[in-house]
């Protein structure tokens, strides 16, 4: 089985560096139109990395479920369910959206969050190293990016709640066969809600993540 | 003999240990560590194992009738580690939280005018088939208290407290789901005939479903002496679990009745946590009746739902 073991390594080295080389376009595009054009040219500049970066995301709940990383699914579903319905539901469907400061807050926390991140990984499955400073990054940036990053997914959404009323985008009516109906608002006003226990459980779980990890590298030190 | 309890990070939970007669059984450790303990911890809440053996994964969990002198391995001290398992309660408890939700939450739909708060029309036409299912709905939840309380004979087993919460949460959010759609002031019926056929389905399913719990109730021994028996007669000598079957094909007679993807979709959820646990006894069943050692061989049978599984 050692084959597999190599073939799993090979596989993760490589995605977890496409998608820093996808985050790391977002980050450069970003700061490069603020510093030229203003904020409300972010969106249109870092669209397409962005969505790939995000997307490709979803792939790490497999990984998950079958093993191939450790993280819990419970922990990397609301996290991964919130960049994508912030990414494609709210910002891709809603282009009212896209001129908003909040997308830079948005897309500079997310970036620098997940260049941290998949450079982490990778370091780790392509070369074996993982170096100090990465850590401490990786379990220290959390405590400012988490905040302005959840923040600025709640605020995109209250810009978009008004839109998501009046265009009824999305939305089923009834009376159908199916008996089944869906209004956008109420779920979108339930996906806010969902917010307020979900972001402390996600910021106590990188607290305990951090524990662990520091923890650790006493251990072995 | 003299037995040390410790907890799972190896620190002794009941100080200088206990000490009991050579015949001492698990139960009697039990209600031995609830009396030291200030009588915080019953010995429901209790979970006693061996010290994990090296390369063992899951602790040996230790068996309330079983002697102590039997439990030990030879020349090993006698340790047995405790695990609180939290507040628990009693299936009984659960089950009639569980179900005295939908019981009332459905017919709220029904009766009262609670549409016009999320701005639709109040209630206009009512379908005879929301009126027939809203008592057949009633009906099934209130079998199911009834049984709770007069027909399951339950182990000596417990529930932690926090699966109150949780079963609570799975069966009234769906009740809503369910009642909501079904009594909607824009609900679509299906026709008389598909009516009648679904809810003729879920009645002799229902009958069906009470006479397989009888039939498990009468397989309990009077004593209540623990272990699985094989199921006979009726339905059970073809499935392990037909009191699940006839549980699942009910619902499945209410929903071709009311037809709406609530309904199914709660419908296939239960599917799944049945087939789940049916498996589960399946299994214990086949690895207990193995045919060897003079005992019976389990017979072949379906598991839960023919021809599938």
């Amino acid at each position: 089985m050692a084959g597999l073991a190599i073939l799993k390594r090979i596989y993760l080295a490589v995605y977890n560096w496409v998608v820093f080389a996808g985050w790391l376009q977002v980050l450069y595009w970003a700061v490069q139109t603020l510093r030229t054009s203003g904020y409300e040219a972010v969106y249109a500049a870092v669209e397409r990395p962005l969505q790939f970066a995000q997307t490709a995301a979803i792939l790490e709940i497999f990984h998950g479920m079958f093993g191939l990383v450790r993280s819990p699914v419970s922990a990397t579903l609301p996290q991964i369910g919130s960049r994508i319905y912030v990414t494609w539901a709210i910002l891709w469907s809603f282009p009212e959206t896209r001129t908003s400061p909040i997308v830079s807050s948005l897309v500079l926390s997310w970036s620098i969050t997940e260049l941290i991140r998949y450079s982490f990984f990778g370091m780790r499955e392509a070369f074996g190293i993982t170096p100090s400073f990465l850590q401490w990054l990786r379990y220290s940036t959390f405590y400012i990016l988490y905040p302005t990053g959840i923040s600025s997914e709640v605020g995109l959404i209250l810009t978009a709640l008004p839109y998501v009323k009046v265009s009824e985008k999305y939305c089923l009516r009834m009376p159908n066969r199916l008996n089944i109906a869906f209004d956008n608002y109420f779920a979108t006003l339930f996906t806010l809600a969902s917010y307020i226990p979900g972001s402390p459980y996600m910021y106590t779980y990188m607290i305990g993540q951090r524990a662990k990890a520091l923890a650790k590298a006493k251990k072995s030190a | 003999m003299l037995v040390t309890v410790t907890s799972r990070s190896g620190k002794e939970v009941v100080k200088g240990g206990i000490q009991l007669s050579e015949n001492a059984t698990v139960k009697d450790l039990k209600a031995s560590i609830h009396k030291r303990t200030a009588g915080k911890l019953y010995p429901e809440r209790q979970r006693l194992s061996l010290p994990l053996v090296s390369g063992q994964t899951r602790p040996t969990v230790l068996d309330g009738d079983k002697r102590l002198c039997d439990v030990f391995p030879e020349g090993s001290d006698h340790i047995v580690i405790l695990k609180d398992l939290g507040p628990q309660v009693k299936y009984s408890t659960l089950f009639f939280f569980e179900y005295v939700g939908p019981l009332f939450i459905y017919p709220m739909f029904y009766f009262l005018p609670l549409y016009k708060f999320v701005g639709l029309p109040e209630k206009r036409v009512i379908h005879p088939v929301q009126t027939y299912a809203t008592i057949y709905w009633c009906f099934h939840y209130f079998k199911r208290i009834m049984e709770t309380f007069f027909v399951h004979k339950f182990s000596h087993a417990t529930s932690p407290l926090s699966f109150v919460f949780r079963n609570c949460c799975y069966y009234w959010s769906f009740a809503v789901f369910i009642a909501y759609f079904v009594n909607h002031p824009y609900y679509t019926p299906v026709g008389e005939t598909q009516m009648y056929i679904g809810f003729g389905l879920g009645i002799i399913c229902q009958l069906a479903n009470f006479y397989c719990h009888i039939i498990l109730k009468n397989l309990r021994d009077p004593k209540g002496q623990g272990g699985y028996q094989i199921p006979r007669g009726f339905l059970f000598n073809y499935i392990t679990c037909a009191n699940y079957t006839t549980e699942i094909y009910q619902w499945l007679g209410f929903n071709i009745a009311t037809q709406t993807v609530a309904g199914y979709s709660f419908l296939v959820v239960a599917a799944y946590i049945m087939s789940d646990w049916a498996l589960g006894k399946h299994r214990r069943l086949k690895k207990l009746y193995d045919g060897k050692e003079g005992r019976v061989k389990y017979p072949n049978r379906f598991v839960i739902l023919p021809p599938f599984l």
